[in-house]
């Protein structure tokens, strides 16, 4: 059954009933908004179901579209929180990538600006190769991009993507060796995207971090994980009930390889361990549960089959 | 842009400076600038680096004193003043109580002061000077400027005076004169600092 992320936008009224929908036809829910009068789920659905839910949704006003990018945890590394870099460009890209279905963190450096005074620490390092991917957002200069970006991606584990001021062309020419994905002309400025051409920067942005983690899940897809996250998340939330008390909006963060879970690790870590997934096979044989440097979460990373020889 | 007499963003980057140039007006104008600021040459050389931004004011409006937003009656001792624009009522406030002190200062109503003051004491207070907007305007200036300015560049250099105003930064230390620089950005615009 291959899973299909997408997004259903409908209004609350009977929405449960779609919700059950998805559940029955073996979908995941991965997050679910109340905005004003409607309800947007993002979800994992069989490919061969989603005109069963279209169907389904269309009396009660719902729409299904097809979101690249739920499932999986983004962070925005922005060269500081100050008036400069936010709210634009960084809002406005996290915010687009966010509408595409992925949990953005902005990653704001201590010392990110400058050219020769620019560092990345280590607390910033590890919380940032906690997720999926590290979308840089540089600024207008080739010299500045060139002479920093080595020093702020050293330590980074996870595919990089660029964003810069400079062409896509120069940006490939000066970032040697070379990072994941580049995207050209959307460096610093300071006014909101809502013309036509900006939009089509942002969609590019998505396209490329698409076409990344593509690369990624097919690198996943030879050697499968041992369980699916979206499972997980589910088997997590029926078995720790405390995580209903969370109340940030997405008590777990799905990931392509792993989870967040935000509850505190020294008092639920233990109780995350012997979760039963199915036939006695708990989460700890299947997955490395450690502390995240983001608060005092938890961070779960599932092994490959080639680690567990089990697949649940 | 088009209020500006003269605007000009220099770059060796081309790319870059066109950047700039789209920062610069957008700052300018979400800070209410544009009316203020007549010539703005702006200059980044991220190789040295440093950032330049170099230019002329518009004909600000001078002092505002007592007598251009009060009613003021001096019967023997006992002055009364009564306030027609609020917005000058908090900074009079505190020149008077840091001058007379707050127990002789006497507020019976929102807009009205009242105060008993000897004759000399009173002399001059038609004209005493409240506020001085080309104080905020360069406060916010400034800030427009730090705001344009690539963030990292924390070493800085700041100017206004007699219509012209400048702001030199860079990451790196500056060069201990810098009028040889700033004369030539000036020229450009055919000022002279």
């Amino acid at each position: 059954m291959i899973l299909v992320p997408v997004t259903y936008k409908g209004g609350i009224y009977r929405h449960d009933e779609i919700v059950d929908l998805i559940e029955d036809v073996g979908g995941y829910i991965i997050q679910k908004h109340f905005v004003a009068q409607e309800v947007v789920l993002q979800a994992l659905v069989p490919r061969d179901d989603i005109e069963l839910i279209r169907a389904v949704g269309k009396p009660l006003m719902g729409d299904i579209t097809p979101a690249s990018l739920v499932g999986t945890e983004i962070a925005v590394v922005t060269m500081s929180l100050e008036i400069h870099h936010l709210p634009h460009a960084s809002c406005d890209v996290a915010e687009y990538i966010r509408r595409n279905g992925a949990k953005t963190n902005m990653v704001g450096l201590a010392r990110g600006f400058g050219k020769r005074i620019a560092q990345l620490n280590d607390e910033e390092r590890d919380v940032i190769n906690e997720h999926d991917l590290a979308l840089f957002m540089l600024g207008n200069f080739e010299t500045c991009i060139e002479k920093k970006l080595p020093v702020l991606r050293r330590g980074i584990e996870v595919p990089i993507v660029v964003c810069g001021g400079p062409s896509k062309e120069a940006l490939r020419k000066i970032i040697d060796p070379p990072v994941s994905g580049y995207v050209g002309n959307v460096g610093r400025f300071m006014h909101r995207t809502k013309e036509s051409d900006e939009i089509e920067k942002l969609e590019e942005i998505v396209a490329e971090i698409t076409s990344v983690l593509d690369i990624r899940r097919e690198e996943i897809a030879k050697d499968p994980l041992s369980v699916s996250p979206a499972r997980l998340m589910d088997i997590i939330t029926e078995q720790v009930p405390d995580i209903e008390d969370v109340t940030s909006p997405t008590p777990i963060t799905v990931q392509i390889a792993g989870l967040r879970i935000k509850l505190p690790y020294d008092i639920y870590a233990g109780s995350v361990r012997d979760c039963e997934i199915e036939n006695g096979i708990t989460i700890g044989a299947v997955a490395d549960i450690r502390p995240s440097r983001m608060r005092d979460y938890i961070l779960i990373k599932i092994k490959p089959f080639s680690d567990t020889s089990i697949v649940v | 842009m088009g209020t500006l007499d003269y605007f000009v963003v220099e770059c060796p980057e081309t790319l870059g400076g066109e950047y700039y140039k789209r920062i610069v007006s957008t700052v300018l104008l979400d800070h209410d600038l544009v009316k203020v600021v007549a010539k703005i040459h702006v200059f980044i050389d991220p190789s040295v680096p440093i950032f330049v931004a170099a230019g002329t004011t518009r004909k600000l409006p001078g002092l505002v004193t007592v007598r251009d937003f009060s009613d003021l009656n001096i019967e023997d001792h006992k002055v009364t003043i009564s306030i027609a624009n609020e917005a000058y009522l908090a900074p009079l406030l505190k020149i008077l109580w840091d001058k007379f002190g707050q127990s002789r200062v006497d507020q019976p109503d929102r807009l009205t002061i009242v105060m008993s003051l000897g004759r000399d004491e009173s002399d001059g207070l038609p004209d005493m000077v409240v506020s001085d907007p080309s104080e905020a305007l360069y406060k916010d200036l400034i800030y427009a400027m730090q705001a344009i300015a690539p963030e990292g560049f924390k070493v800085r250099r700041q100017y206004y005076g007699n219509m012209k105003f400048y702001y030199v930064a860079s990451e790196n230390t500056l060069d201990e004169d810098i009028s040889p620089l700033l004369s030539e950005k000036f020229g450009l615009m055919g000022e002279s600092l």
